[in-house]
């Protein structure tokens, strides 16, 4: 048996004198972190032209003109236009659309059946415990990407497919994250003393254990957004994600690939932008990471003293 | 003896872990559409054609026959036989996993080439523009997918400049022409895949060498007089290495996994692409044999991990 932590005293002096909530103190932090602050204003730059590609690209992403096919970038054309003579600007608008849809999807599903096998298996434990860690540790015996291509080769070559296998292969790492914080939660002070009073499993858990280890879940959130974007452009690389003519980062590519030697300029593009993306996701990662655990805020660390590497993630 | 305690218990896991794996993968392979004999013989085939080699293949049998029959198998040895290519699964398996391993390992050697120092200078020289330089470098070794990497290294260093060829591993023709022709192949795909891990190392290296350049010991080999670099190589770095070579263990088995994009650009006979292959064409005793083969490979690849762990740090028990 763990005692639980006692905490005795009137807090610390360096404490801010009048009460300020935890998100609005989160945010606080969040906004000193000017790296993190960049990648949330790219990231929401990002965001937009996706939703608004219909409306903000000037060219049509899949209608051939051949006519113009393999230009130099130019005013026109800012990042040239491919073999089919369409505007790569354009297509990579429209494959941010579909990056991030992709990955918010992922994190949604994965979430979503990651989330309360987590919560059920620390919350209950025993033999329930045993069996659902096993289950996730089978998924575990294997390379993420490789069963993300194995699953999508069963099923066929499709959008939704990848994001079928890339849930899939992200629940194992939802699940054990939310199990471990919730056995450490479920031996808490007020966790203990909720029970006592007689709360609910329900309300215990729900308003007890998860408001609590929203942070780990937070980050891991954005590890998995940030690794479903390399995801689905690897398997869209292989053939396996957004079919032609549709626009996808990965498959535009594949596709550049065979005109490198006359027009090198159609890899920057995706490259760049797929690079941008996974880039601010990662910043903000970071900087949530500081901003939601307390802990890290006074001791102002000259360059993070704990080793803090990120749980690998696809690929 | 906890340890050992330990370790037994992880090894004697291995098994139900495997049977749990395979019996999974059995499963979902066999209940999505899809038929390893019609995809192969095509509609028109004589319905005893098909009937022939569905019975050579045991696919006439109820579902659990044919795991226990293919457990049963595996147990002796036997990983069956391809269904489309009718060779060993045994055979094709080492042919593409020594490819794989190989790239891998020069994969590994390059990540440790460049992380190890990167680490250990951006730690000395924290918060410098030495320590600004490597960390971005870091940074952007994370944001880069492979396949982008291995994109750019082929435009500058094979189109460009035709430094390196760009195929050439595993096939008989890198075999007459000496070491140049084995190594020059295996360039480009290993800086490509080791380039995500030289982050990952560097960035844990670095963490790690902070910490313990804080700890009391550091300040006293100082103190009595040892030259510094003696100090970092000696007393900081073998601390320094514990976590770091645990992770190098566990990352060399995703190596395996995170291959294929790299296998696809450059040809590389590989297993990831193997198993791409094999599932599409519903060719069952193959899938089932690589799978099983990677599962193993991953799982002692971590229990490594974790030996090594308390190996090198005598305060962590099981």
């Amino acid at each position: 048996m763990s005692t639980p932590p006692l905490h005795i005293g009137a807090g610390d002096p360096s404490a801010p004198p009048a009460y300020r909530g935890g998100a609005f103190l989160a945010c606080q932090q969040f906004m000193r972190n000017h790296a993190a602050l960049a990648g949330f204003f790219i990231l929401l730059l990002l965001g937009f032209a996706a939703v608004l590609a219909p409306w903000i690209s000037p060219y049509d992403p899949t209608a051939l003109k051949l006519s113009e096919k393999l230009l130099p970038p130019s005013f026109s054309h800012w990042m040239g236009t491919d073999y089919f003579g369409r505007d790569v600007m354009t297509r990579i608008v429209w494959g941010g659309r579909v990056s991030l849809s992709v990955a918010f999807l992922v994190v949604f599903y994965s979430l979503l059946v990651g989330v309360p096998i987590g919560l059920v298996s620390g919350f209950v434990g025993g033999r329930l415990d045993n069996a659902l860690m096993r289950m996730m540790d089978a998924f575990l015996t294997f390379p993420p990407l490789l069963l993300a291509v194995a699953i999508v080769g069963l099923l066929g070559p499709d959008l939704e497919n990848v994001v079928i296998a890339l849930g899939i292969v992200q629940i194992p790492v939802f699940a054990r994250i939310v199990r471990g914080s919730t056995l450490s939660a479920r031996e808490e002070v007020y966790i203990v003393a909720a029970r006592a009073l007689g709360a609910s499993a329900a309300r215990v858990v729900f308003s007890g254990i998860l408001r609590n280890i929203v942070s780990p879940i937070v980050v891991q959130i954005t590890i998995v957004f940030a690794g479903a974007i390399i995801a689905e452009a690897s398997l869209s690389f292989l053939g396996l994600g957004s079919q032609p003519p549709d626009p996808s980062w990965g498959r535009d590519l594949s596709e550049a690939r065979r005109y490198m030697g006359d027009a090198p300029w159609l890899i920057i593009g995706p490259i760049l932008a797929c690079m941008l993306c996974v880039l601010s996701i990662n910043f903000v990662g970071d900087g949530l990471r500081d901003s939601l655990d307390p802990r890290s805020w006074r001791a102002k660390t000259t360059g993070g003293s704990t080793p803090r590497v990120p749980e690998q993630v696809t690929p | 003896m906890n340890t050992l305690a330990y370790l037994a218990r992880r090894i004697v896991q291995i098994p139900v872990v495997l049977i749990v794996t395979t019996l999974t993968i059995f499963i979902v392979v066999r209940a999505t559409p899809g038929d390893p004999v019609e995809l192969m013989l095509g509609m028109q085939t004589s319905p005893d054609a098909v009937q022939a080699v569905r019975e050579k293949f045991h696919l006439d049998k109820p579902l659990y026959q044919q795991y226990l029959i293919w457990l049963g198998d595996v147990i002796r040895g036997d990983l069956g036989s391809s269904i489309r290519l009718n060779r060993p699964v045994s055979q094709m398996l080492g042919e593409r996993l020594i490819v794989s391993l190989q790239l891998a390992t020069a994969a590994m050697l390059f990540a440790l080439l460049i992380s190890i120092p990167l680490g250990i200078v951006a730690a000395i020289w924290r918060n410098t523009w030495v320590d600004y330089g490597a960390t971005g470098y870091m940074v952007l070794g994370f944001s880069i997918p492979n396949f982008a990497l291995a994109l750019i290294l082929i435009y500058v260093f094979a189109v460009e400049l035709d430094w390196f060829p760009i195929s050439g591993i595993g096939s008989s023709t890198s075999r007459g022409g000496g070491v140049w022709a084995f190594v020059s192949p295996f360039i480009l795909p290993a800086v490509a895949l080791g380039t995500v891990q030289t982050a990952y190392f560097g960035r844990l290296l670095r963490s790690s060498m902070i910490d313990v350049l804080g700890q009391d010991y550091i300040r006293t080999a100082h103190a009595k007089g040892l030259k510094p670099a003696v100090v970092i190589a000696v007393h900081a770095l073998k601390n320094a290495m514990i976590p770091f070579v645990t992770m190098v263990a566990i990352h060399f088995g995703y190596m395996i996994g995170i291959q294929i994009t790299i296998e696809y650009i450059f040809a590389i006979p590989g297993m990831g692409l193997a198993v791409l292959t094999a599932v599409v064409n519903r060719d069952f005793p193959v899938v089932q044999g690589f799978t099983l083969v990677i599962a193993i490979f991953f799982l002692v690849t971590n229990i490594i991990a974790d030996v090594l762990y308390t190996f090198l740090d005598p305060r962590i028990r099981y």
